[in-house]
């Protein structure tokens, strides 16, 4: 689906239409003809269209077909992009982005009248290209403004800069003309030839593929078809979301859609020539769910507010989508805590101080939620070396529920730091108490598995210089000879003498590192980093080293003062399910207040909805009344 | 003929503790490689350079943080490093200063490389600057690094 014709901007009316009331018309220095507001004090060089007069919206064009029948209004992907009747007629400002083309204004510098360019302040610094802007080539775009100087006394660097930011303002239009477009086509069940295409902006119309008929207001049997639609998409949803069927989707709902819809549908009529007017209204009455509706179909210019944009995206009015919004909200903390930003900072303050406040059950104090946090380090083997940039990239934390203990990243990166420290003083008495490994060990054990008689030193350096024993650089080149030349010497000795050799190192050893207990993958480094050692290969070894460590009498007694760790590891243990349990309680009762809250909502919208209807109904009754009344009076 | 020595052989080893933080420093040296090859193209001359000098700020504060705030390296090791050229020992002296705690590079206090003989912007605090006012050093592409914010 490409709308290209769709894209184009509005051109101006081909009749010469009267003046809205306070526009007035004017010619620039250059021959161009705008039109002047006196009340909003807003110029403009499209020709204002007459509001109340507008007509009712166009259908979409969709596919192949033909430009819009009606050029003076914009289509519904050309944006309303004229309306606030800045520059849209004549077109194509951002998408050109060519000064030039556009029939040389600006070259005696100062546009016309008083020019404000542009979209109410929708590009740029205030006041570049401002009221009195100065355009042009040989003008001044800086933010002074200037009217009318020909720029003689400015510095180089200031009209650069002008001219750079104008071309930020062109691909910044540009983006935003470009912004809603088809993006999701879906057949809608039980009507053929009708599809529903959902835009970027997640505004929704109706094709027709035979006919190439496009409605923002669905006929009346293809409605049908849209919510029965809806109501699958959103089966499936919650099927995904949950990972169980859920079947609370009763028939009032659908009603509620079908009135949603229509409402929608006379409010399009009304509302589609003047996007400002109809966004005023829905901020006006915000609870109200049909304007939702509304603005699902007008809304092009505000799309700087976020919220505003979620509601357009969900259908309004049913229970599982109001589960969307608090999940959204729900993300946006999330995220927020992400970024390390206060609760306040994005707008759910209270809601957190309710969750802290509303605390029974375990508690979860500031240190408790630090020593979670802590714990998440341990469990996920967090070098403490690393830097803390490379524990938020990989983002292996990111998933664990201890991770929104601490709740901002300045307290995360405090707590991390201080826990670095600690792991690090813990890392190092635990390496002083381990004897150190002597670098020799594995290149004796390479010695034994690889150096043979044939081959010379430096030919075996340079057959296994890859290998990670020969890169060692704690042990020396020197000593790596040595050893090996001492090792191919002891190769060539009779057996004999390798086996005496090999009982007099074992008597060396003292009884407290070789004894009874000592098991054979197990055995003491100075054994293991003897050259005698492997000078016997290793199927006669073992079993003559197997025989004399039986031989052995056992361990002299070395009591351990293992009762006290192990009192004190059962403590820490309990002490961290303790906060633990803590942690998913506080989960529960976050839960709780959501549950609560989107209740709460949901009341509110619907006590606004029935206050509505009677509004409605009051009015109609009036209406009547008058009518039923002046009848009367005819009679 | 001499004989080709290699770098390995005359190599003395590092001194304890440097396995650990082996990984982090290769890590910040690819990064800096990757710096050093990146394309020019479409960025100021000035601009170039910021990647360089940002990765070897941040490879100084890992490994002043590592030696003064965790004590989690030793003296011999801390000097082996700077020795080497793992850290700037110059901005590290900066550091300890007061006022100068998040100093961005030595560049941006040389106030005789300047027209006014005045610091870089980026030394400024913020509540002196204009509401809004963003900034970005030309030397080192420095945001602000005044100790009070």
């Amino acid at each position: 689906m490409m709308l290209s014709s769709a894209n184009l901007p509005p051109k101006p009316p081909p009749g010469v239409a009267p003046l809205p009331p306070e526009w007035t018309e004017h010619k620039a220095p250059t021959g161009h003809s705008y039109y002047f507001n006196k009340t909003t004090k807003q110029s403009t060089y499209t020709r204002p269209v007459f509001q109340p007069q507008a007509p009712s919206p166009p259908p979409p064009v969709a596919a192949s077909s033909q430009a819009p029948q009606t050029p003076s209004f914009p289509g519904p992907f050309g944006g309303n992009f004229g309306q606030q009747g800045n520059y849209g007629q004549q077109g194509n400002y951002g998408q050109q982005g060519n000064y030039g083309q556009q029939g040389n204004y600006g070259q005696q510098g100062n546009y016309g009248p008083q020019g404000n360019f542009g979209f109410q302040g929708s590009f740029g610094p205030p006041g570049n290209f401002g009221p009195q802007g100065n355009f042009g080539l040989q003008g001044n775009f800086g933010p002074q403004g200037n009217f009318g100087q020909q720029n003689q006394g400015f510095p180089r660097g200031q009209h650069r800069g002008g001219h750079r930011g104008g071309h930020n303002f062109d691909r910044r239009d540009a983006e935003k003309r470009a912004k809603d477009r088809p993006k999701h086509r879906k057949d809608i069940p039980g009507c053929a030839p009708w599809i529903l295409v959902k835009t970027k902006l997640g505004r929704r119309f109706v094709h027709n593929t035979e006919t190439n008929e496009s409605f923002w207001k669905y006929p009346e049997e293809v409605r049908k078809g849209v919510v029965e639609l809806d109501r699958i998409e959103r089966e499936k949803k919650q099927r995904k979301e949950r990972g169980e069927p859920e079947e609370e989707v009763e028939v009032g709902v659908q009603v509620e859609k079908t009135q949603g819809d229509t409402a929608q549908d006379e409010t399009a009529q009304g509302a589609e020539p003047r996007p400002g007017a109809s966004e005023e209204r829905a901020k006006d009455d915000n609870g109200d769910s049909s304007e939702y509706e509304e603005v699902e179909v007008t809304d092009d210019e505000d799309e700087d507010n976020p919220s505003k944009r979620q509601r357009t995206e969900e259908p309004a009015e049913d229970q599982p989508v109001e589960f969307n919004e608090d999940d959204i909200a729900y993300q946006l903390a999330a995220m927020g805590q992400d970024y390390g930003l206060d609760p306040g900072e994005y707008g759910d303050g209270e809601e957190d101080g309710d969750w802290e406040e509303g605390a029974d059950g375990l508690p979860l104090t500031e240190e408790d939620s630090k020593a979670l946090f802590r714990d998440l380090l341990d469990d996920f083997h967090i070098s403490p070396y690393h830097t803390w940039e490379k524990l938020i990239e990989d983002g292996l934390v990111f998933d664990d529920d201890r991770y929104t203990a601490l709740t901002n990243m300045k307290a995360r990166k405090e707590c991390w730091s201080e826990w670095s420290r600690d792991k690090v003083q813990e890392l190092r008495k635990l390496r002083e108490n381990q004897e150190k490994k002597d670098p020799k060990i594995p290149y004796i054990a390479f010695l034994q598995k690889n150096a043979t008689p044939k081959l010379f030193w430096p030919e075996f350096k340079r057959k296994f210089k890859k290998e990670p024993e020969m890169k060692d650089i704690k042990v020396s080149d020197k000593d790596r000879e040595k050893w090996y030349r001492e090792h191919i010497n002891r190769l060539k000795l009779p057996q004999a003498t390798l086996k005496s050799d090999l009982t007099a190192l074992l008597k060396a050893q003292p009884l407290s590192v070789l004894n009874q207990s000592t098991s054979m993958d197990a055995l003491p480094p100075t054994l293991l980093g003897d050259v005698r050692f492997i000078s016997l290969s290793p199927i006669t070894r073992d079993p003559l080293l197997e025989t004399y460590i039986s031989t052995l009498p056992a361990a002299p007694d070395g009591t351990t003062a293992s009762t006290e760790n192990e009192d004190e590891l059962v403590k820490k243990r309990a002490e961290r399910e303790r906060r633990e349990k803590a942690l998913a309680e506080r989960e529960k009762r976050v839960q709780e207040e959501k549950r609560k809250q989107r209740r709460d909502l949901e009341y509110g919208k619907g006590r606004l909805r029935e206050e509505e209807m009677e509004l409605e109904r009051a009015m109609r009754v009036n209406k009547d009344g008058l009518k039923g009344y002046l009848a009367e009076e005819q009679d | 003929m001499p004989p080709t020595r290699t770098h390995a052989r005359s190599r003395k080893p590092p001194p304890e503790g440097f396995s650990d933080i082996e990984d982090t420093l290769l890590e910040f040296s690819n990064k800096m490689k990757d710096a050093e090859n990146a394309s020019h193209e479409g960025k100021k001359k000035y601009e170039t350079l910021w990647p360089i000098f940002q990765i070897t700020h941040q490879r100084s504060r890992y490994i002043y943080d590592l030696y003064y705030e965790k004590e989690a390296i030793s003296k011999t090791l801390y000097d082996w490093l700077i020795k080497n050229g793992y850290a700037d020992a110059m901005l590290i002296a900066k550091w300890k200063k007061m006022g100068y705690e998040k100093l961005c590079c030595v560049r941006c206090i040389q106030t005789k490389e300047t027209n006014f003989s005045s610091t870089c912007i980026c030394r400024v605090p913020r509540e002196q600057l204009k509401d809004g006012q963003d900034i970005q050093c030309v030397s080192c592409g420095c945001r602000g690094c005044s100790s009070g914010d």
